[in-house]
């Protein structure tokens, strides 16, 4: 029986699906109309070879949104779980991938609901202002990221990132369309501010 | 000159061309303050998107197998469950078809509501096993309640065997009392299904 995952990325299997970092992480599923059926019947080659195709994919996006490593890594495991579950709903229209990340999306959102984080990012900036002239007290892309609030920081990552609506944000986190707009305004403003590109402005 | 604000340089990076969204990219056109101020926003997203891929610290899959086999084991259970509610239903009816003094049609016949009521209990025991329970993605919330109901159900059910005991008058007021209770539960159940099908239909 030939492999169905194989390891080295194929970049013309999900072109247009994956982030760029994450194509060049992802590994592929060699043959997806030939592992949909197995999954469909529980086959567990099936199973861990669309896990290992997605999981880091997944775990990225989990791990942008959710606080900690360990709600990344649970989300990793409802996802798939999850996709197991209901993969006789998978049609074939859209890339599997959409569908997996939309599965994945849905539960770091609920997981971020459920935990009802607090969000802190204001109290941080106020604690500790930046200093806007000195360069080397710039933050750098990941610790700004890291700064903001869950919901900001979700709500960034979906639309910038992984290419969401605000509409689709909205309908995600049971929302309005405004609510993900602003929050996406108030969370590039505070990157701004936090990069040191107000100095440059 | 006023500068754009962040949420009016957002909306020029949408797809749309409303009039006040014309307005502002023409504004960019000539200002290169906010020329520059969105040039810097579509930097911050380019290295948004390349930042690195992450990966967990250790392998998840096995507990993601073990899991996905323990849900299909309950779900198996659960279909062996509704079947056999299924059935307790036809051996009900048959016992109280057997104990009853009256005839079971000319019970039937004599109340149409009772009539009206095992008629949609049946229909919707069809409906209930038109789902395709492997395909059913339920959550938590929706388990608990699918149990609960099963539970009543079933406690319903042995009720209607116990009917047959009673005097023709009463047994005939307990009968539909119970009928009705019985197509209630079984109208909610097949809304949780509903709910679910629905639910997984991103």
């Amino acid at each position: 029986m030939p492999p169905i995952c194989n390891q080295n990325p194929n970049l013309d299997i999900f072109p247009d699906v994956l982030t760029g970092t994450l194509r060049m992480d992802a590994y592929r599923l060699a043959d997806v109309e030939a592992v949909l059926p197995r999954l469909r019947t529980g086959d567990p080659e099936a199973q861990e070879a669309l896990f290992r195709a997605f999981e880091a994919p997944v775990y990225s996006l989990a791990r942008r949104i959710c606080r900690t490593t360990e709600d990344a890594e649970d989300v990793v495991q409802e996802t798939f779980i999850e996709v197991f579950k209901s993969i006789g709903q998978f049609r074939g229209q859209g890339s599997i991938w959409g569908w997996v990340r939309t599965v994945a999306s849905s539960k770091a959102l609920m997981r971020l609901r459920r935990n009802k984080y607090r969000d802190t990012d204001d109290l941080v900036d106020d604690v500790a202002p930046m200093k806007r002239e000195d360069p080397a007290l710039r933050m750098d892309l990941e610790a700004a990221l890291e700064r903001l609030s869950e919901t900001s920081r979700a709500v960034v990552w979906l639309h910038d990132v992984e290419g969401y609506t605000h509409e689709e944000i909205a309908g995600m986190m049971d929302r309005t369309v405004s609510f993900s707009k602003s929050q996406l305004a108030r969370a590039h403003a505070r990157l701004r501010k936090w990069l040191g590109e107000e100095a440059i402005a | 000159m006023t500068h754009l604000s962040m949420e009016q340089l957002l909306a020029t990076r949408e797809p749309g061309l409303e009039p006040q969204v014309r307005n502002w990219r023409d504004h960019i056109e000539i200002c290169p303050v906010c020329r520059a101020e969105l040039d810097r926003l579509d930097q911050r997203v380019a290295r948004l998107r390349a930042l690195p891929g992450l990966r967990p610290s250790r392998d998840l899959f096995e507990a993601v197998r073990l899991k996905a086999a323990a849900d299909r084991r309950a779900k198996q259970g659960r279909r062996v469950l509704l079947g056999g509610l299924a059935l307790a239903a036809s051996v009900t009816l048959a016992a109280v078809m057997i104990n009853g003094r009256q005839d079971h049609r000319t019970l039937v016949a004599a109340d149409p509501e009772l009539a009206e009521m095992m008629s949609q209990s049946k229909g919707l025991e069809q409906a209930l096993s038109g789902f395709d329970q492997d395909r059913q993605v339920v959550d938590g919330r929706a388990v608990a309640v699918t149990s609960s109901l099963e539970d009543q159900l079933a406690r319903v059910d042995q009720q209607l065997e116990a009917v047959g005991m009673l005097e023709a008058e009463a047994r005939q007021a307990r009968m539909i009392k119970l009928w009705r209770e019985r197509v209630g539960l079984l109208d909610a159940l097949v809304d949780v299904h509903l709910t679910g099908a629905r639910y997984v239909g991103f």
